[in-house]
Formats: structure tokens, C-alpha cells, sequence
């Protein structure tokens, strides 16, 4: 639907947009890449190196720790950013305060600009690296480092002559993951002003009203998601051939003492404190400071509008997923199998231009089916749980892949030959064995639903406020104590993919237990 | 009286190679076949294509004179009446014993009682409430059998049942199943790679080499 807009005609805001903004917005988004792919990379594989090789007092804590900023959208990281860095922001005032400043001091930059999107993106996103390269560390064998060490290498020299170059693909996909994610967000470079690819798509639908630019727009920013899913798809199918050999013996820990264990833990617990604990904090002392009324009606409209739309999407798109993959390894359907291929890409689409895309089919939709209707379908819920499962389809589809790959086909051969196939081979045997898979799969769609920004924003119905959107209005106001209440629960229910992840690492530490 | 009857079967996973070829058989009612043969020379697929688990590419597989499959046609799994055992047991871990006997007779008033006779009958009667992951390897075995059993099922096919048990335990069971097998009159059909174990079960045994009937050694 997207793409088609640029077989379209060309209007005449593409002359405004070529002479004004459109070099802006491609710089822009290529600055944020180079410096979000730099600076991620460095704190999600040194973290990883740390932990996985060293032991010193705090790495069980920081192992698990470190994945702590998933949680925070980096939308929210950028609001608590410039309430803490801004001139009249608790860091400045806290220097004014201690050293007895002039209130004209300012010791913190402005951090609403590139550089300050950079760090946001950074400190919020590493953890994606920082998985991959930790269970790629994992996974190298100790013999292939000892040989190294025996080759005259120092620690050091083995981080970035062996393990780096050894857990390059690996590293790629993880990196993938945080561009993807770098370029499809919205809220942050909206509240830092920085002219992307998508706050131009929406300042030239809602600002230019001039849905057809908008789309072309979009088309351009979806060939570039485009070209970094498909790196990730090759780095990961390098990846295989990386992980692990016949001759696996697991590292050994190298045991810090002292101020290099003090050392170690400090360089681990930065991203941690820039990427969750200061944002969290921060939002709580503003939500205190607004002598907790921020408990209204309109914070529990919202609360209860997200915990409903959340967990609809996520039930529906748990059973989508449960109901795809049972056809694929039943019926072995070449459909099923390209179905879920397609709907796990959805991961990849920028929320926006989703959001963009939808609006146009529905409205083909209305227009066309449904009695040239122009609100049936258009700006209802559907619209919005609609998005919300081609967003999260691949969250729910990787569970229950891995959860079908771990029930051995023999219960099925077993099952048939007792007379049972179909729904009751599903209900009575896959569906009690999927049980965890199934809810994990619902709280992991929750919680990227209770985050999910720019495609809410356009496809909500009139008045129809969730979190996200209430956090983003009010931060679009500059009213940061009020968007507190609302950002703060948006980074608990963050919190409850890190723990069932936080539960996959510590059952895949074999050689610890 | 004939029960199962092969003609003509070929079966490829490639379309070049045959993993089985022009397989003729014919088994009688009541009669305990072992099929014999080297890892990967078919045996087990000719077990999962007369299953109905895998489709032959070619030729008629008939039970009870009725044609279960050919080329055009075939009767999944669950419609054949055929029974199952292979060598994981493959019990259902969320279901307890007696619950794993009772799954194929879901629809029959008698059901409790049935599954108690048949977890009677292999002498595991008081695991009924145990889980699978509770009770031995040996245990397990014959809940499967009493599982595969209770439904009363046609024909029995058994991949391999006893090779993952201990020397002691596997001839215990060889004595009581073949006892029961017999008793209650069943056709039955094992996949085995054990000479002495074939032979002690069976009234026939059938070699089997690159997928085709070879004379008998």
C-alpha cells in the first residue's frame, strides 16, 4: 500500500520538501545510524566482554542489570533527558546549588540536539547488542582463547583479535536491531526536534495534510528498513556457522579484585544509570513533586484503555501465532509457513508508517465493502489492535517456534495414531505442552504494545488516550510532571520481558550450575 | 485371513532415491511379523507409511481388504485403527498414566475401566496417578504398550520398543508381551535390529536391505 504511492503522481510539496528539508532529514537520519551504531556497539560489547570473562563482586547483578533500559522507550529517556539537562533542570540546578552559582550558569549543554538523540538512542538500545554478544561470548570455546593467550596475545589484544572478529555476525544482527529501531522511532527526535524521515512523514501529513507525500515519503524510509532487515537476515544465518564447536569447553572466569573489579563494575552499571535508573528516578521525584494527583481519572482512562488494548492484541496475536505455527507442522502448508515469514517483517515496519498504511487500506476498506462508510473501520479500534499484531506477530512467532521445536513429533505420530488430529490434537496435546510459551508470548506483545507510540497516535480513535499518548501529550507540552504518572507504568510493565529474559539467561549459564 | 496387505509400495523422499521399493507383503490376522534390517535401510519407514504418517509415492497398502492408501488416495492416521509404540514412548508429559490410556478412548463410556484392565494386564496398575516423568524407562514402556493397546487397534506397530531398556528388563518384557500379544489375538508389527529379540517375539520374520525384501539369512 505504502510502496505503491511512489508509482503515484508526485505533488507539488515534493518541490518544498527537495528544496527545504529532505537533505536535512536524510543527514539527519544518517547521523543518528553512524553515531547510534558506534556508540551502541562500544557499550553492548564491552559490557558483554566484562561480564563474560571476568568475575568480580555485582556481575550476577549487572549480568541481568544490563538489560534493564530495554524498558525504557527511548521517547521517555528523552523526556526525562531534557527535564534533567535542561538549563532550569534538576543537574543544572543541583551544580548552581552546590558551588552557589548565578542562575545563569549553566554546566550541563543543551542536550536537545543530535548529539543528545545519539546518547538517548545509545543508552536505550544497547541491550540488544549486548545480549547477542554475551551469548556469542558465551559460546566461544576456551581452547580457541587459551591458544591465544599461548600466541602471545594479552587480554586485551584477545577482545578485539579474537572474540570481536568471531562474534562479528552475531554482533551484526544485534546492530540491525538497534537501527531498525533508531530509525522507525518517533517520539524521541519529535521531542528533540531533530527533522527525520519520520517526524517528516507526519509533519507533512498532519502539518501539509498531504497523506500521498507523506506515504512517498514513508516508501523511502521503508527501503532503508528494507535493505537492514535484509543484512540481519544474512548476518544471522552466519551467525550458525560461529556458534559453538564439536571442541566447546567452556570459558573460564578471570577473577578481579580490588580497584580493577571496582573498575569493571563501574564501566557496567554507566549504561544502567543513564539508561534506566536516571530516567526512572527522575520520573518518580517528578511524579512525588506533583503530591501524587497525578492518580485522576483521566491516568486510569488511560491506564485501563492501554491494559485492554494491550492484552486484546496480545491474545490475539498469541493465538494467530499458536494457530500458524500448529498449520505449518501439521499440514506442513507452504502458505502457513510464507504467511508467518510475511507477518514476522511486520517487526520491521516503522510504527508510523504502519500506521500510514493501514489508513489507507481501511479506508478502501470503508469506502469500498462496507457501504461507503468513511468510519467503520477507519479510526476504530480495530484499526489500532490491527497494527499492534503485525507489530508483535514475530515477538509471539519466535516463542512458539522455539516452544513447537521443543515437543518431540513423536507425541504427534503417537497422538494421530490414537485417533486424534486437528483442533483436538491442538487443544489436547500442543496447547497444555504451550502453556508457558503462550503466556510468554502474551506479555512480551503487552508490554511492546504499552510502548508502541506513532502508530497509537494516528490510529487511536477520537479522545481515545493510552500511556503512550498521554505521556507524549503532555511531554509535548513541556508538562514533565504530569507525563510521569503515565511513563512510570509504561517502564513497569517494560520490565516484564527483561524478567522472563533475565529467566532464559540465568537457565543458560549450564557450566555455572 | 489376510489382514494388511502390501503391494507393489515405493517410497521416496527425494524423487531419486527409493528409501523402500517394490515392497510386497501380506501379514495374517493374529500374526507377530518383526521386521529385520541394518539402520537406514527403510524399516522404519515402511512402519510410518503403513501408519499413515508418511505417503508412499507408489502402490496399494490394504487392511482388512479395504484399501487404506494408494496414489490417489489415502486414509489419514487417525481413521487407520492402528496402534503405535516406538522407542521413546512418547507419553504425554502433562497427562498422567492413566490419563495417557484413557487418550484414545476418550469417546468410550467404558473408558476407566479399560485403561485400569490394560495398565492391569502390563502389571502397572498402581503408577495410574503417576506422571511419566515419575516412573522408569521400563514402567513407561508399558504404559505405552497398554496406551497403543486400549483402543484395540487393527494392527500394532512397534518401532524399536525395547532397544532403549537394560538386557534384564527388555527380556522380562519380551516374555509377558509376547504372552499378552498373544492372548489377545493381535497382528502385530516390530522394526527391530535385534536378531534374537525378533525371533523370540515373532512367528515371521522379513529382512529388509536398501529399502527392499531381501531373501531371508
Amino acid at each position: 500500500m505504502v510502496l505503491a504511492s511512489l508509482l503515484g503522481d508526485y505533488s507539488d510539496n515534493w518541490a518544498h520538501l527537495y528544496d527545504y528539508v529532505l537533505v536535512d532529514y536524510i543527514s539527519n537520519t544518517l547521523y543518528l545510524i553512524i553515531g547510534v551504531s558506534l556508540l551502541s556497539l562500544l557499550i553492548g560489547t564491552v559490557t558483554a566482554w566484562i561480564v563474560t570473562t571476568y568475575d568480580f563482586f555485582g556481575k550476577r547483578f549487572l549480568e541481568w542489570a544490563l538489560i534493564l533500559p530495554l524498558a525504557t522507550p527511548p521517547y521517555i529517556l528523552a523526556y526525562t533527558f531534557t527535564g534533567f539537562f535542561d538549563a532550569f533542570g534538576t543537574a543544572n540546578n543541583f551544580i548552581r546549588d552546590i558551588f552557589s552559582l548565578d542562575q545563569s550558569f549553566i554546566f550541563f549543554p543543551n542536550i536537545r540536539n543530535i548529539y543528545g538523540a545519539v546518547i538517548v538512542f545509545s543508552f536505550t538500545l544497547y541491550p540488544y547488542i549486548y545480549l547477542v554478544s554475551r551469548s556469542a561470548f558465551l559460546n566461544q570455546s576456551r581452547s580457541m582463547l587459551e591458544a591465544g593467550r599461548m600466541l602471545g596475545l594479552s587480554q586485551f589484544e584477545i577482545f578485539y583479535k579474537l572474540s570481536l572478529p568471531i562474534i562479528r555476525p552475531a554482533v551484526i544482527g544485534g546492530l540491525m536491531l538497534v537501527i531498525m529501531e533508531t530509525i522507525s522511532d518517533f517520539g524521541a527526535v519529535d521531542h528533540f526536534a531533530i527533522q527525520t524521515f519520520t517526524t517528516g512523514v507526519f509533519r507533512t501529513w498532519h502539518g501539509m495534510y498531504d497523506l500521498k507525500t507523506a506515504m512517498q515519503l514513508a516508501s523511502i524510509l521503508l527501503i532503508f528498513v528494507a535493505t537492514f532487515v535484509w543484512i540481519e537476515k544474512i548476518s544471522r544465518k552466519k551467525a550458525l556457522y560461529t556458534s559453538g564447536t564439536s571442541t566447546f569447553k567452556p570459558t573460564k572466569k578471570i577473577k578481579l579484585l580490588k580497584y580493577k573489579a571496582f573498575i569493571s563494575f563501574f564501566i557496567c552499571f554507566i549504561p544502567i544509570l543513564i539508561g534506566f535508573i536516571l530516567p526512572i528516578t527522575e520520573l518518580i521525584i517528578w511524579a512525588i513533586s506533583y503530591n501524587l494527583s497525578f492518580f485522576n481519572e483521566k491516568f486510569l482512562l488511560a491506564a485501563m484503555n492501554t491494559i485492554l488494548l494491550s492484552i486484546t492484541a496480545a491474545v490475539l496475536c498469541a493465538s494467530i501465532a499458536l494457530i500458524i505455527n500448529f498449520s505449518i507442522r501439521f499440514k506442513k502448508y507452504r502458505f502457513s509457513n510464507f504467511l508467518s515469514s510475511f507477518l514476522s517483517l511486520g517487526y520491521a515496519v516503522p510504527g508510523l508508517i504502519l500506521a500510514v498504511g493501514i489508513v489507507q487500506l481501511f479506508a478502501l476498506i470503508d469506502q469500498n465493502i462496507l457501504f461507503n462508510s468513511d468510519i467503520i473501520l477507519t479510526g476504530s479500534i480495530v484499526g489500532l489492535i490491527f497494527a499492534y499484531i503485525i507489530k508483535s506477530y514475530a515477538l509471539a512467532n519466535s516463542t512458539f517456534e522455539s516452544g513447537f521445536q521443543r515437543i518431540s513429533t513423536n507425541l504427534d505420530d503417537s497422538a494421530r495414531t490414537l485417533k486424534s488430529s486437528g483442533w483436538n490434537l491442538l487443544s489436547r496435546v500442543h496447547l497444555p505442552l504451550l502453556k508457558t510459551s503462550f503466556l510468554t508470548s502474551i506479555l512480551m506483545v503487552t508490554s511492546e504494545v504499552v510502548k508502541e507510540l506513532p502508530a497509537t497516535l494516528i490510529l487511536r480513535p477520537f479522545n481515545f488516550d493510552t500511556l503512550a499518548v498521554a505521556t507524549y501529550i503532555y511531554a509535548a507540552e513541556e508538562r514533565m510532571f504530569q507525563a510521569a504518572a503515565p511513563a512510570i507504568a509504561i517502564m513497569l510493565v517494560g520490565l516484564i520481558p527483561i524478567i522472563l529474559l533475565t529467566k532464559m539467561i540465568s537457565s543458560s549459564r549450564p557450566m555455572d550450575k | 485371513m489376510t489382514i494388511l496387505e502390501i503391494k507393489n509400495l515405493h517410497h521416496t523422499y527425494d524423487n531419486e532415491n527409493y528409501a523402500l521399493e517394490d515392497i510386497n507383503l501380506s501379514i495374517n490376522d493374529g500374526e507377530i511379523v518383526s521386521i529385520l534390517g541394518p539402520s537406514g535401510c527403510g524399516k522404519t519407514t515402511l512402519l510410518r507409511v503403513i501408519a499413515g504418517l508418511e505417503r508412499q509415492s507408489k502402490g496399494t497398502i490394504k487392511i482388512n481388504e479395504q484399501i487404506i492408501s494408494n496414489e490417489k488416495f489415502m486414509i489419514p492416521p487417525e481413521k487407520r485403527s492402528i496402534g503405535l509404540v516406538v522407542q521413546d514412548k512418547a507419553l504425554f508429559p502433562h497427562l498422567n498414566v492413566i490419563n495417557n490410556v484413557i487418550f484414545g478412548i476418550q469417546k468410550n463410556k467404558e473408558k476407566y475401566n479399560l485403561a485400569k484392565n490394560y495398565l492391569d494386564i502390563f502389571k502397572v496398575e498402581e503408577l495410574a496417578d503417576k506422571y511419566p516423568h515419575e516412573i522408569s524407562g521400563g514402567e513407561q514402556q508399558r504404559v505405552a504398550l497398554a496406551r497403543a493397546m486400549a483402543p484395540h487397534p487393527n494392527i500394532l506397530l512397534l518401532d524399536e520398543p525395547f532397544s532403549a531398556l537394560d538386557q534384564s528388563l527388555k527380556s522380562e518384557l519380551h516374555h509377558e508381551t509376547k504372552k499378552i500379544f498373544k492372548e489377545k489375538g493381535l497382528t502385530v508389527v516390530i522394526v527391530s535390529h535385534d536378531k534374537d529379540e525378533a525371533k523370540f517375539l515373532s512367528d515371521r520374520l522379513i529382512y529388509i536391505e536398501d529399502g527392499k525384501i531381501s531373501p531371508q539369512k
